[in-house]
C-alpha cells in the first residue's frame, strides 16, 4: 500500500527536470532534522555539526571552535577518515581535528555541516579512544606546568584531559618537548608559547574582529608559530581579549599575572563605565580588591568582547583614592575630616557665598551614575538652580547641548548596536569609533567584512579598523557631500543605500559648527523622506562617548539659557574631573565629590569619597539609551559611600527636603522621570512621529558652518578617565601603543629571544 | 541610609563598621528601624519572570517567610537587621575564558554587598574581615521561580536580571572561501 502511494506521487523524469528548471536554488530547505546521541534536533541548513550538537545537548569539546570567530580550517576532518597515519608532526596541525569527532566515522563537527538525517553519536567508546587519542598527541607538546600556569582553573586542556585524557604517559622522547620562543605582544598580552596548541583563535580573533592582520602563523606542522612576524607589539585595543580566547594558558594577562586563582574570585555581574557602550562585565574580586574584569556575553550589546580600558584599568581602583572626606584648611591643604563636619562644611560655604538660584551650579563628570545625577539635580533644583552643566570640552557642558534633551532621539544611538549589522552605507561624522567605542567598532568592522558595507568619513583622518572614503575634514565638505556634490564610490553607494547609517561623534555638540551640522544633517534626512528614518529603521545616530552623558540628558541635567550666562559662586563637582578650570571662578566654593583624587579634587574646596563603579550599584544608560543596573562587587574604601546617598545627606544638611531615603524611592523618583531608567536591560526606541519631531527641531535651526575642521575627542584611547588615568596598566599601554616610547623589552623576554 | 524616614523597610545602607559614617549623626536612633518589620507594605508589585525587575519587596499573600515559621522570639528577629536584604536572582553568563556551558542553566542567589560592612582590610594581618555573614553565601537553583520562591520564603527583597539571548548565525567552513567581487576585505594570516 506504502509502496503504490510512494511510485503514485514519485515524480516523473519530466518533472523533476522541470522542477531542477524552477527551483533550481530555492530547495534549500531552512531547516535540517539530525539526531544526535538519539535525540531529534533542528538546526537551520547551513549550521556546523558541532552547533547541532550543541542545541541537542551533547556539548562537543573543542578547542579551535569559537561561536563568534569563522571555522578553522585545521581540523582536517578528512585526514583520518581516510586512514591516513596520524603521525605526530602532521597531528600538530591536526589535532583539533578528532577532538570535536563525533559522528560514527571521524569528523570534525565543527568543520563538517550538519546534513539532514545525519545520525550522529558523540558518546561511544570510539569517540572516547579518539579523544584520548588526541589528547595524548596535544599534550605530547604541552608542557605539564598547571602549578604554575595562570590558565590553571580555567583551562579547557585541563578539563578535557581530565575527562578524556589518558591516566598515564607514554612520552619518552630524549629531546624534551617542543620549545617555542615568547612573544612581546605588550604590556596586555602575556605569551608562553610553549604551551601552544596552535588553535589559531588569537590569529582569527585578530583578523576578524581587532583587525590586526599581523598576527599570525609561520611555519607548518610541528614548527607552526604564532607571532606577529616581526619584532611588534599587539597594537589594537581589544587585545585582551585574545587572553579569554585561548583555550590554553599560552597568551595569559600580564597585569594579572599570579594574582590570583579563579576559584578565589567572587564574581559580580555589571556594566562597565569608561566608555558609553555600557559593556557588560563581570568583576571578579578578592577580599576588599578587583582583581580582573572579564567580559560578560551579551548580544545586543558587547557580544564577548570588551576593550582592553575596560578590562585593564581596573588597577586604577586601588590607587589616587579618596577615601575620606577632605577640607581644604586656612593653608590651602587639605585636612581630613568627619563626615558631618565636610557636610556642614559645605553648607556654611553655600551660606557664605551668598550663591542663590543659577549661581548654584552642578557639573556632572564622566563617570556620574544615573541615581546620583537625579539626587543631585533635584537638590539643586530645588535650591532654586537650574545650572547643571557638565564638563565638556571648551566649557560647552556650561551651555545647553546643540541636540536639546527634549526628544531621546536627538543624541542616542538610534539604529542600535546590533543594528549596525544590517547597515549597508555608514557615514562617520567627526568621530572614530574605534576610540569612542571600541566594541561597537568591531560590529562595524564585522558588518564590513561580512557584508557590502561601505564607510565614509568626514572629519580627521583615522585608523579604523576597515576601510573609508575620506569625504573631507569640516563641516563644509559634509554640506558638500549632503548637497550630492561628492562624487566618488562612496557617493553612489550612499546615494543607493537601503539601510544607511550617520553616526554623529558627541564631540560634534561641543565643536563651534556643532550646531551646524545637526541642522544640516536633520535636513539632509527630512529631505531625504523615508531612507534613514521609517518605521523599522532610523539611521540617524549620536555616538556618546562618556557613560554619564546619556543618563544626564535623559534627566535633563542641562543648564537653562539664562542659567547658562550665570556667573557661578558655588560649584558642585560630581566626578566632574575633565572640567576646565578656567570655568571655575577664583571666589567661587568648590565641592568635588567622586572617589579619584584627580583634577577635580585639586580645585575642591571640599571633597567628599563617593564609590567607584565596581563599588556601588547604580544605573547607567549607554549611548543607545538602554539603561542597566551595575552591581557592586567590593565595599568602598574607607569613609566612601554610595554617591547618591552622600548627596542626599548633604541635602538633609543644607535643608531641602528630598522625597526619597533608600535606593527604591530613588528609583521610583527614576521612574517618574522616565521610566526607560528602570527598565533594565530594555532598549526602548523613539517612535516614529517623536523622532521626526525631533529632526525637525534640529532641522529648525540655521546656523552656517564656519569651515573649522572637526576634532577628535580622544587622543590617548588609553587614559580618558580618573580611573584610566590612575591606573599602571594603562600607562604602559599609552607608553607603548600612543606615545611609542620605545619600551625596552622585559629582560626575560630578550633571554627568551636570544 | 535612614535619614528622614527611618520606618521603611527597605534600608540599604547599615553602618555597623565603627568607621566615620554618615548615618552615625544624621541617623536617627537605630533600634527604630529594627520594628519596621511591622510595617509591610500591602501590596507587592507583580514580577514577571522574564524581565528584569525592580527589588521586589519580597512579603507576598501565601508565603510565611522563615522567620515567621522558625518560632523564634520576635525580639532575636529584630535583632537579625540583615533580614531584609537584598538578593539578585540571575543566571549567571559562562565564563569567557571556557568554552564548557556546564551549570549555565542553573539560577543563582546572592547577596547585595551591605554599604559599610561588608569587608574591610583587617589591620591585624590585612585579611578581609566582615560584618555580613551572608557575604560568602551563594545559592543555586534549577529553575528562576524556584529562586524566586526561595527568596520569598526567607523574606528577602529580590530582583531578577533577565538572562540574555545569544545569537550565533549557523557557521560554515564554506564561509571561509565565498568569492567576493569586490576588492578584498580581510587578510588571513592563519
Amino acid at each position: 500500500m506504502l509502496r503504490i502511494v510512494a511510485s503514485a506521487s514519485r515524480p516523473t523524469r519530466l518533472a523533476v527536470a522541470n522542477r531542477r528548471n524552477i527551483a533550481s536554488t530555492s530547495a534549500r530547505q531552512a531547516d535540517i532534522t539530525l539526531t544526535v546521541d538519539g535525540k531529534e534536533v533542528t538546526v537551520p541548513q547551513g549550521s556546523a555539526l558541532i552547533q547541532a550538537c550543541e542545541a541537542a545537548g551533547s556539548p562537543i569539546p573543542r578547542f579551535c571552535y569559537h561561536d563568534r570567530l569563522a571555522i578553522a580550517g585545521n581540523c582536517r576532518w578528512h585526514v583520518p577518515r581516510r586512514g591516513t597515519t596520524l603521525t605526530k608532526t602532521r597531528c600538530v596541525m591536526a589535532r583539533s581535528l578528532p577532538f570535536l569527532v563525533s559522528s560514527f566515522f571521524y569528523s570534525s563537527s565543527s568543520a563538517a555541516p550538519a546534513m539532514n538525517g545525519q545520525v550522529v553519536f558523540t558518546n561511544t567508546p570510539l569517540v572516547h579512544e579518539a579523544r584520548e587519542g588526541v589528547m595524548e598527541f596535544l599534550l605530547a607538546n604541552h608542557p605539564l606546568d598547571c602549578p604554575i600556569c595562570d590558565q590553571g582553573g580555567e583551562c579547557d586542556l585541563q578539563d578535557q584531559s581530565i575527562r578524556y585524557g589518558s591516566d598515564r604517559t607514554r612520552f619518552h622522547e630524549i629531546t624534551g618537548k617542543r620549545a617555542v620562543s615568547n612573544k612581546d605582544l605588550g604590556p596586555i598580552v602575556k605569551t608562553s608559547m610553549n604551551r601552544c596548541i596552535q588553535c589559531t583563535r588569537c590569529v582569527r580573533f585578530a583578523n576578524e574582529v581587532a583587525g590586526v592582520e599581523d598576527l599570525g602563523t609561520t611555519g607548518r606542522g610541528n614548527d607552526l608559530q604564532i607571532g606577529m612576524y616581526v619584532e611588534k607589539m599587539m597594537d589594537s585595543e581589544l587585545s585582551g581579549n585574545v587572553i579569554d580566547l585561548c583555550p590554553v594558558g599560552a597568551l595569559t594577562s600580564k597585569p594579572y599575572a599570579f594574582q590570583a586563582r579563579p576559584w578565589e574570585l567572587k564574581n559580580t555581574e555589571s556594566i562597565d563605565v569608561l566608555d558609553a557602550v555600557g559593556s557588560n562585565i563581570r568583576v571578579d574580586s578578592r577580599g576588599v580588591q578587583v582583581m580582573r574584569i572579564q567580559p560578560r556575553t551579551n548580544d545586543n550589546v558587547n557580544e564577548e568582547w570588551i576593550s582592553d580600558k575596560t578590562r585593564y584599568a581596573y588597577d586604577g581602583l586601588r590607587t589616587q583614592r579618596l577615601t575620606t572626606p577632605l577640607v581644604k584648611g586656612p593653608d590651602n591643604r587639605f585636612v581630613a575630616a568627619s563626615w558631618p563636619d565636610a557636610l556642614s562644611a559645605i553648607a556654611d560655604g553655600l551660606k557664605r557665598t551668598g550663591a542663590s538660584g543659577n549661581e548654584i551650579k552642578a557639573v556632572a563628570g564622566h563617570l556620574a551614575d544615573t541615581e546620583s545625577l537625579v539626587v543631585l539635580k533635584d537638590l539643586v533644583n530645588r535650591l532654586g538652580s537650574d545650572n547643571l552643566a557638565s564638563d565638556l570640552a571648551d566649557k560647552s557642558g556650561d551651555a545647553p547641548p546643540v541636540h536639546g534633551v527634549d526628544i531621546k532621539s536627538n543624541y542616542s544611538f538610534n539604529s542600535s548596536i546590533p543594528g549596525l549589522e544590517s547597515a549597508d552605507a555608514i557615514l562617520l561624522v567627526g568621530t572614530n569609533p574605534r576610540h569612542e567605542a571600541a566594541v561597537l567598532n568591531s560590529r562595524i568592522r564585522k558588518s564590513w567584512l561580512h557584508s557590502e558595507l561601505v564607510v565614509g568619513m568626514v572629519g580627521p583622518r583615522a585608523d579604523t579598523t576597515y576601510a573609508y572614503e575620506h569625504l573631507g575634514e569640516d563641516a563644509k565638505a559634509l554640506q558638500k557631500f549632503l548637497g550630492g556634490k561628492t562624487n566618488g564610490d562612496f557617493a553612489e553607494r550612499w546615494a543607493k543605500a537601503e539601510r544607511p547609517m550617520i553616526i554623529v561623534g558627541s564631540a560634534i555638540g561641543e565643536h563651534v559648527d556643532g550646531e551646524a551640522v545637526f541642522s544640516m544633517l536633520a535636513q539632509y534626512i527630512q529631505s531625504a523622506g523615508t531612507r534613514l528614518v521609517r518605521d523599522d529603521w532610523n539611521g540617524f545616530n549620536v555616538l556618546q562617548r562618556v557613560a554619564s552623558r546619556p543618563a544626564a540628558y535623559e534627566i535633563g541635567f542641562v543648564p537653562s539659557r539664562a542659567a547658562a550666562s550665570t556667573t557661578p559662586k558655588f560649584i558642585y563637582l560630581l566626578n566632574a574631573d575633565e572640567i576646565d578650570p578656567a570655568s571655575i571662578p577664583a571666589d567661587a566654593f568648590v565641592v568635588y565629590q567622586g572617589h579619584h583624587g584627580d583634577r577635580g579634587a585639586a580645585l575642591a574646596d571640599v571633597c567628599l569619597p563617593g564609590a567607584a563603579y565596581t563599588e556601588k550599584g547604580a544605573t547607567w544608560v549607554n549611548t543607545e539609551g538602554r539603561s542597566q543596573l551595575g552591581r557592586a562587587a567590593v565595599p568602598p574604601p574607607g569613609a566612601a559611600r554610595d554617591d547618591w546617598k552622600i548627596v542626599r545627606a548633604l541635602a538633609e544638611v543644607v535643608g531641602v527636603d528630598l522625597p526619597y531615603d533608600d535606593v527604591v524611592s530613588v528609583r521610583d523618583r527614576m521612574w517618574a522621570i522616565s521610566p526607560s531608567l528602570v527598565r533594565w536591560d530594555a532598549l526602548e526606541e523613539t517612535s516614529l512621529p517623536v523622532a521626526k519631531a525631533g529632526l525637525a527641531s534640529l532641522a529648525g535651526k540655521k546656523k552656517a558652518a564656519t569651515g573649522q575642521k572637526l576634532e577628535l575627542p580622544i587622543t590617548n584611547f588609553y587614559q580618558t578617565d580618573v580611573v584610566s588615568r590612575a591606573s599602571v596598566t594603562m600607562a604602559q599601554c599609552t607608553r607603548a601603543f600612543v606615545t611609542r616610547e620605545s619600551e625596552p623589552l622585559a629582560k626575560g623576554a630578550v633571554e627568551m629571544h636570544a | 541610609m535612614c535619614l528622614a524616614k527611618p520606618s521603611h523597610h527597605l534600608m540599604l545602607s547599615r553602618s555597623y563598621q565603627p568607621a566615620a559614617t554618615i548615618t552615625r549623626r544624621i541617623a536617627p536612633s537605630f533600634i527604630s528601624r529594627g520594628l519596621a518589620s511591622e510595617s509591610i507594605p500591602s501590596s507587592s508589585p507583580p514580577v514577571d519572570a522574564t524581565k528584569s525587575s525592580d527589588v521586589v519587596p519580597s512579603l507576598s499573600p501565601g508565603v510565611f517567610t522563615a522567620e515567621v515559621v522558625s518560632g523564634a522570639p520576635f525580639r532575636l528577629v529584630l535583632a537579625a537587621q540583615l533580614r531584609h536584604r537584598v538578593v539578585r536572582v540571575y543566571q549567571p553568563t559562562r565564563n569567557t575564558m571556557q568554552s564548557g556551558g556546564a551549570k549555565g542553566e542553573r539560577w543563582r542567589i546572592d547577596f547585595d554587598i551591605l554599604q559599610g560592612g561588608a569587608r574591610w582590610e583587617n589591620p591585624l594581618m590585612g585579611y578581609a574581615s566582615s560584618a555580613d555573614y551572608m557575604q560568602g553565601t551563594r545559592m543555586t537553583f534549577k529553575s528562576q521561580e524556584d529562586a524566586i520562591h526561595f527568596a520569598k520564603k526567607q523574606g528577602w527583597d529580590y530582583y531578577v536580571q533577565a538572562p540574555t539571548v545569544k545569537k550565533i548565525p549557523p557557521k560554515n567552513y564554506s564561509e571561509n572561501y565565498i568569492y567576493r567581487p569586490n576588492k578584498l576585505r580581510i587578510m588571513k594570516t592563519k
